[in-house]
């Protein structure tokens, strides 16, 4: 420890006797201190410029323009005008809105689950059996690099009626005359959670791994040495590890499906009767094709409304955990 | 593969198994071969369905692709023959010859290349700027505004999708910086909403604000001024999570297809998600043209890919881990 400097005796003023000294009144101080506090907002605000104003530009404002618009009518094309809640009494009224809605928390509901599930099976399987356990993360990994609409595309070719390879399959093996996948209703939603499942598959595969392998492997011992075997092991052990990493990834997982679109537009395009149609095609559909403005912009608030009030029930669930654990 | 998992022939190690290791004078009995070869048994049938199931997917995951290579080496009307063939009687690189000559394929690819390499350094740098800001300098109303970035974090791209293109065509029709420079169908009006993403700005605060906080103080003392601290002691020691960030951005977004869809319909500006999903006619489709662009667009992505496979998965774990 070295020793603190002795002010008391050292000639430099303290307390009383240093404010008296300090020879600023009580205004020039507070002008100085304006001036340093100006000095480092202008040193902040040349490192902050850039991105803020991109951010200002083309996130919050279009935030506050979405919800602005959704009061009016027109504004792509024709002028705007204000309708007052007219828009949202559509919303809430339109049946091909609900349709929309029902399908996509369907899909949402559907795809995490199975992903998860599948996921969280083939992390434990690669957790316990190391061997080869680059080439699995490598080869589940590789759908992840095919955008969704070239995964849309792939899985056209897997599904077609006339070469698909499901069909071929099918066809020569069991003389069934084939399922037209894309062509009728429940199968259509099922294909679009087939790609969507492929693609992310991998990763949170990758992600349940690296949280499986967070778990302190004293804990696992220990377990064992108390006769704690395979699946119990793990409900007890691991699934408490992974909980607020899973509840996370709910929260990923959710953002991301409800603003499926890409594999939607390019396999059915709404299928067959609105079968596949989603939030986001909704909007694509409303604001691009029909110039019906009012109504994609009150779909967009309540498509971010929507998912924030998930994010939040979701970071609660996640609080709940936490105190619980204490 | 299996066969190596003999963990009773381990020697000279002690482990906890050893608690409970049985005497050598039981292993003599038969009772004892009975139970090693059922020890055996099980964790050979285990680790064999274990291997089965992976490989299951493994196939599930590679094999749609591997499907595409026999309709992109055959002609679109050989598909629908009866009884179907998966290996083309007389392969032809037509299909890609039409893509290189009829299809304006390789604009498309430079504009993907230009879109997603200038987001990535445009992102990378407005938010390294940003997060040295936020991690390391004082000033009046800091939290409150990282507060107020932090909470757009969760806002759905999709949701935005109509005002940002609004947003878009209103600047682009502005006097000096709008068009040529700015607006739909240029790059910029391409590239810049898309670099808004609070996730790198928040990723690069948290990496530099974990950086021992005496090497910014010695650099002060010495009389660097900030801009010099950031580019002569920061950036070097973040390099990997610079790495690692650009990886991310870039993933995300050459395969988007939604922005580029709506923010650059035009021929010339068309990047390859939307070139690709023109082929596919209302109508009539190309089968063949259109699984020799699907692989054209996948292979050199995998070469890359398979050298820095490493960093690809830790950039896609980054994005989700880091938070």
């Amino acid at each position: 420890m070295s020793k603190s400097p002795d002010y008391f005796n050292s000639g430099v003023p303290t307390g009383q006797e240093a404010w008296a000294k300090l020879e600023l009144s009580s205004q020039e101080y507070r002008k100085n201190a304006s001036r340093y506090r100006l000095r480092y907002l202008t040193r902040a605000s040349g490192f902050l410029a850039p991105y803020m104003i991109l951010w200002l530009a083309f996130l919050a404002i279009p935030v506050g323009w979405a919800i602005f618009l959704s009061f009016n009518d027109g504004g792509v094309l024709d002028p705007r005008y204000w309708v007052g809640f007219d828009n949202w009494a559509r919303t809430f009224d339109d049946s091909e809105l609900t349709q929309v809605v029902i399908n996509t928390s369907l899909f949402v509901v559907l795809a995490i689950t199975i992903v998860f599930g599948l996921a969280i099976f083939l992390a434990s399987l690669i957790n316990n059996h190391r061997r080869g356990e680059n080439f699995f993360k490598v080869t589940l990994y590789f759908p992840l690099l095919a955008p969704p609409i070239l995964g849309a595309m792939i899985w056209h070719f897997m599904l077609h009626f006339d070469f698909g390879i499901v069909n071929l399959i099918t066809r020569g093996l069991f003389g069934w005359e084939g399922v037209n996948f894309l062509g009728k209703n429940p199968t259509a939603l099922f294909a679009i959670i087939a790609v969507e499942i492929w693609r992310g598959l991998g990763f949170w595969v990758l992600f349940y791994l690296a949280g499986l392998q967070s778990v302190p492997g004293e804990l696992l011992e220990a377990a064992k040495l108390d006769g704690a075997r395979g699946l119990r092991r793990f409900i007890r052990i691991s699934v408490p590890v992974l909980r607020p990493l899973f509840l996370f990834a709910l929260v990923i997982a959710i953002i991301m499906n409800f603003q499926l679109f890409d594999s939607v537009k390019i396999l059915t395009d709404g299928g067959p009767r609105m079968g596949t149609a989603t939030i986001v095609w909704f909007i694509y559909r409303r604001m691009f094709a029909f110039q019906d403005t009012g109504l994609a912009f009150s779909a967009s608030v309540g498509l971010l409304i929507g998912t924030m009030l998930l994010t939040l029930l979701c970071f609660w669930l996640l609080g709940r955990g936490r105190k619980r654990e204490s | 593969m299996f066969l190596a998992f003999r963990p009773w022939k381990k020697e000279g190690k002690l482990n906890y198994m050893d608690a409970v290791r049985p005497k050598e004078s039981l292993k003599s009995s038969p009772s004892y071969a009975r139970g090693k070869s059922r020890y055996i048994f099980a964790n050979r049938f285990r680790a064999l369905f274990a291997y089965l199931v992976l490989l299951f997917f493994v196939a599930f995951a590679v094999g749609p692709v591997l499907y595409l290579i026999s309709p992109a080496l055959r002609d679109s009307i050989s598909l629908f023959d009866y009884p179907p063939k998966i290996i083309p009687d007389e392969p032809t690189l037509d299909n890609f010859r039409f893509l290189f000559d009829s299809t304006r394929y390789l604009s498309w690819a430079l504009n993907t290349i230009i879109y997603a390499a200038g987001t990535t350094i445009i992102s990378l740098f407005t938010n390294v700027l940003a997060g040295y800001a936020f991690a390391r300098l004082q000033f009046p109303g800091r939290n409150l505004l990282f507060f107020l970035v932090l909470s757009t974090l969760m806002v759905p791209v999709a949701a935005v999708l109509a005002p940002t293109y609004l947003m878009v065509r209103e600047i682009g029709e502005l006097p000096i910086i709008g068009r040529p420079f700015f607006g739909l169908d240029t790059y910029l009006g391409l590239i810049l909403p898309c670099t808004v993403s609070p996730l790198g700005v928040f990723m690069m605060r948290q990496f530099i604000s974990t950086l021992p906080v005496g090497l910014y103080e010695a650099a002060r003392l010495d009389g660097a001024s900030e801009w010099r601290i950031l580019f002569k002691i920061v950036l070097p020691l973040i390099k990997p999570a610079l790495v690692v960030l650009g990886i991310f951005v870039f993933m995300i977004t050459w395969a988007n297809f939604l922005w580029p869809l709506v923010a650059a319909s035009g021929d010339d500006y068309r990047v390859l998600t939307v070139g690709i999903a023109s082929l596919k006619g209302q109508f009539v489709t190309h089968w063949g043209v259109l699984a020799a662009a699907s692989l054209m667009t996948l292979i050199p992505v995998t070469i890359v890919f398979l050298f820095f496979q490493k960093w690809f998965v830790q950039a896609s774990m980054a994005g989700a881990l880091k938070q």
